[in-house]
């Protein structure tokens, strides 16, 4: 549900996406293009979503990446800004603070 | 735990007004236990809008400070101008020494954040015993506000999303059975944690707080029967999303 309404809202805003269904498609797409902007879960199956913020950090550094999750703990959005990501935005997210968010990473790139 | 599979749907309504994402967690993971049927708002004006939509509950607990009404003008408006009668606790984070006068007027106490679960419950059961008469229990397992906002008001999509929630969460709750029986408690709190923004976007204040709960501070012991009452309140929804789509896949 939470993937479908993502897709609908950026679709709607104009921006081309791809769906990666668990954090294996995720390292497969990222292998194959580059991406202006990455909202990753960090509950992934497969590869984990630090092991995908760790894999993004290392091979296309300037590719912002925004963190979507449902954890409010103070320390789990700590250790995600730590491993250098860009943003978080708790599930489910708010439609209008999406778009400006990913507005906002776009218009620096 | 006090018997939560019968009292879910049997127990009191509580309308919380809360700001703080922490308290509102403290006071959902007492009502779960309790058999509350919490319902959430952000603030008092949101209270209101949802006193008109649905007319009753039997608790209000409103913070002493919320904006832009703050707790004791929320609970004049609501029971001058709407007309309930119902008991209103303020939220405080130290007892008032100089706002009794106030707290008479327009609340029946106050209650000291944060929230504690023993005297918490000891409070707010004592103000349900003082009144008794208990709302009727309303019809609200789902609310559409959130997809319909997401999506644009795009009803054939909202429509699908709710087959999603069908079909996905019911694949994730037999999972969870499975991994029950298997004992492997972690991957429990995985799928609790991918399944609560669906009981999120519709709106379902109890299967989100349950996931909250799996997810993150209940104990083994306490998985089986939290599990359990997931599995009533998600086949609540679908019952009532059966009744009112009867065109859509919902729960085949």
């Amino acid at each position: 549900m939470v993937i479908k309404s993502l897709e609908f809202k950026l679709t709607k805003d104009g921006h081309e996406v791809l769906i990666a269904k668990d954090g294996r498609v995720a390292m497969k797409f990222l292998k194959e293009a580059n991406f202006d902007l990455i909202l990753t879960d960090l509950m992934l199956p497969f590869v984990t979503g630090k092991e995908l913020i760790s894999y993004i950090k290392k091979n296309s550094p300037q590719t912002p990446i925004i963190v979507l999750s449902t954890s409010t703990q103070e320390n789990i959005i700590m250790d995600a800004f730590n491993m250098g990501v860009d943003d978080f935005i708790t599930k489910p997210f708010s439609p209008n603070e999406l778009s400006l968010r990913v507005k906002r990473f776009l218009n620096k790139t | 735990m006090n018997n939560p599979n019968a009292s879910l749907k049997a127990g009191p309504t509580i309308l919380l007004v809360e700001s703080h994402i922490i308290e509102q967690e403290n006071f959902a993971h007492i009502a779960v236990q309790e058999g509350w049927h919490l319902v959430i708002c952000n603030s008092g004006i949101d209270a209101i809008h949802w006193f008109n939509k649905n007319n009753k509950a039997d608790l209000l607990v409103i913070e002493e400070d919320s904006a832009p009404l703050n707790g004791y003008q929320t609970a004049d408006y609501i029971k001058a101008e709407l007309g309930l009668m119902l008991p209103v606790l303020i939220t405080v984070g130290t007892v008032p020494t100089q706002q009794e006068l106030r707290v008479i007027a327009y609340a029946e106490g106050v209650i000291k954040k944060p929230f504690i679960k023993s005297t918490t419950i000891l409070q707010i059961n004592e103000i349900l015993e003082k009144f008794p008469e208990r709302a009727s229990i309303q019809d609200y397992s789902y609310s559409l506000n959130y997809l319909r906002d997401i999506f644009d008001g795009h009803e054939e999509s909202v429509l699908e999303s709710l087959e999603l929630f069908s079909t996905s969460v019911n694949t994730e709750l037999e999972q969870l059975n499975v991994e029950l029986q298997d004992m492997d408690y972690n991957r429990i709190r995985e799928i609790a944690h991918s399944i609560k923004p669906s009981f999120e976007m519709l709106e379902n204040e109890t299967g989100r707080s349950i996931c909250h709960l799996l997810n993150s501070e209940a104990e083994e012991i306490e998985m089986p029967g939290l599990i359990n009452d997931l599995q009533l309140e998600f086949a609540s929804i679908t019952k009532q999303l059966t009744r009112d789509f009867p065109e859509l896949k919902i729960g085949r």
